[in-house]
């Protein structure tokens, strides 16, 4: 077993470093494509922090003043229980945890906004979801109702923001997945061309390892290797670039004004590490496809 | 150990290698196929280790009919049967022991056997002392030399010959001869494609001649012609 790593290890090294010029190709084509896909997950879950406050079919909030005390909310709940059924199908209420987690979210890119808000003065929140969300008007009619009650600080229909946003991530999203999958194209296409270019250079050996009785596998596997470490430097390296770019982002969001609708669109809660995991997991994928059916369809060479 | 059975093997329509060939070499038995270039013996042997199948007929290696194995048996046939070029097929970027560790290497066997069988197979093949050296280094009969060492290492039960000979001086060729004969000492099957009308007659072992395809003459002891 040690022999057979250790065979393969020196395999791939030397393989890698007969064909450098198309091994570094292969690793910036990969990186790049990965990079967009990476960005493209980390854009995506900016607009889910944008939009996090309307999961779940909510088109209205209304805002508590803090410190609002139970009795003072059941008044609230009491003007909702009434619409139940009738022009409301669900309503849930966001305490001051819940709240402040939404505003993890909505001020990521806001430290100083976020800052100011804790436990004592963040409104807490009512979610509504209508029976019919095209009703607007209705929804408009409970807003004006809602907003003479005692205690509501504010009321938001979804529909102020959420439309705007839906469409630019339905477009940012469209067009970056075109890319991010064309580009993986072209990654493993040129994986699959550096090793078969790896195998025509060392045709003679593989003439030689399948006459003294070698496997398909064993003359595979070093090859398929060459294409899973591109496709791993590639994620690497897209991983780096990610990060760099995300953090010159939110540094720049965080000069924005509060009130500029972009505090959310940041991403800085952990999620960069996922993405990095998935990057360099796609790039192990795409190399080893590339690898692999170039392995196998050029061993008789 | 081997054995032919109405065996023909067509390239196109018009390209017919081997016609309707059939014979059988018993374990240990020296054969040499003799023919014109073009007659099918370099066919012949490519069809005994399995780099070629043929359109009719059965090959037999070692009790096995070979020409429906399936791909995944072909390497354990193939261990069983050493190959020895005219061009010898060395890799370039690997010393003699390298070369010839290599046949061991990919087949798996561990280090300490590679360090035990292959000093002993460059002894037997006449290199100690050239372990080191890179084929550009050594004479053409020496290289030939590493090439029947890296199809001998693994002790094969057949040894495949095509033109062993064909780049060397008759001198060279000769060594190379009683080298091939000593393997076959060991009891290792040879058969051996060649040109070689000095060789063979000087030999007189068992001889098989081909002519466009066809088996023509299949003689015990017997000499070129």
């Amino acid at each position: 077993m040690i022999s057979r790593l250790r065979y393969l290890f020196r395999e791939t090294g030397a393989s890698i470093r007969r064909n450098p010029t198309l091994s570094v190709a292969s690793v910036i084509t990969a990186a790049v494509s990965l990079l967009i896909f990476g960005l493209t997950l980390i854009i995506q879950h900016g607009f889910d922090n944008l939009l996090a406050q309307w999961e779940g079919g909510v088109e209205m909030i209304v805002y508590v003043n803090a410190g609002a005390g139970e009795e003072q909310r059941l008044v609230i709940e009491e003007a909702l229980g009434q619409q139940q059924n009738v022009t409301i199908e669900a309503w849930s209420y966001c305490d001051v945890s819940c709240s402040l987690a939404d505003a993890d979210r909505l001020f990521a890119g806001d430290p100083v906004t976020r800052g100011q808000l804790n436990e004592l003065n963040i409104p807490t929140q009512y979610k509504v979801v209508p029976l019919d969300a095209t009703q607007v008007e209705i929804l408009r009619g409970l807003r004006d109702r809602y907003l003479e009650l005692p205690n509501v600080y504010s009321v938001q229909l979804a529909e102020e923001q959420l439309d705007l946003i839906s469409r630019l991530q339905g477009f940012v999203s469209t067009y970056t997945t075109g890319l991010w999958i064309a580009l993986m194209v072209a990654a493993s296409l040129l994986i699959w061309n550096t090793i078969r270019t790896a195998m025509f250079a060392r045709r003679r050996e593989i003439e030689v390892m399948k006459l003294v009785g070698a496997t398909d596998w064993f003359i595979r596997v070093p090859f398929m290797l060459e294409g899973l470490l591109q496709g791993v430097a590639g994620g690497a390296v897209a991983s780096i670039a990610m990060w760099f770019i995300n953090g010159r982002w939110t540094a720049g969001v965080e000069t924005f004004p509060a009130n500029s609708g972009m505090t959310a669109l940041v991403v800085v809660d952990g999620y960069e590490w996922r993405v990095s995991i998935i990057v360099i997991v796609f790039g192990a994928i795409i190399g080893t496809i590339g690898s692999g059916t170039a392995a196998s369809k050029f061993l008789d060479v | 150990m081997i054995r032919l059975e109405n065996v023909t093997k067509r390239y196109t329509t018009e390209v017919v290698a081997l016609q309707d060939a059939s014979f059988e070499v018993a374990k240990g038995e020296f054969v040499f196929l003799v023919g014109p270039s073009g007659s099918g013996k370099s066919t012949l042997l490519r069809l005994i280790n399995r780099q070629e199948r043929p359109e009719e007929g059965a090959v037999w290696v070692a009790g096995r009919n070979i020409v429906d194995m399936p791909s995944n048996r072909i390497p354990q046939l193939r261990r069983n049967i050493g190959n020895v070029f005219q061009d010898y097929k060395l890799l370039l970027n690997k010393t003699v022991f390298e070369n010839i560790a290599f046949a061991l290497e990919v087949i798996g066997k561990p280090k300490h056997v590679i360090e035990q069988q292959v000093p002993a197979v460059i002894d037997l093949v006449g290199l100690a002392g050239k372990e080191d050296r890179f084929p550009d280094q050594l004479s053409g009969g020496e290289q030939q030399r590493v090439s029947i060492a890296r199809a001998f290492v693994n002790r094969p039960l057949i040894l495949v010959a095509d033109e062993p000979t064909g780049n060397l001086d008759p001198g060279t060729g000769e060594g190379i001869m009683r080298l091939l004969d000593r393997i076959n000492g060991t009891g290792t099957t040879v058969v051996m494609a060649t040109h070689d009308r000095r060789i063979v007659d000087a030999m007189r072992r068992r001889v098989i001649q081909l002519d466009r395809g066809v088996i023509v003459r299949d003689q015990a002891r017997g000499v070129y012609q």
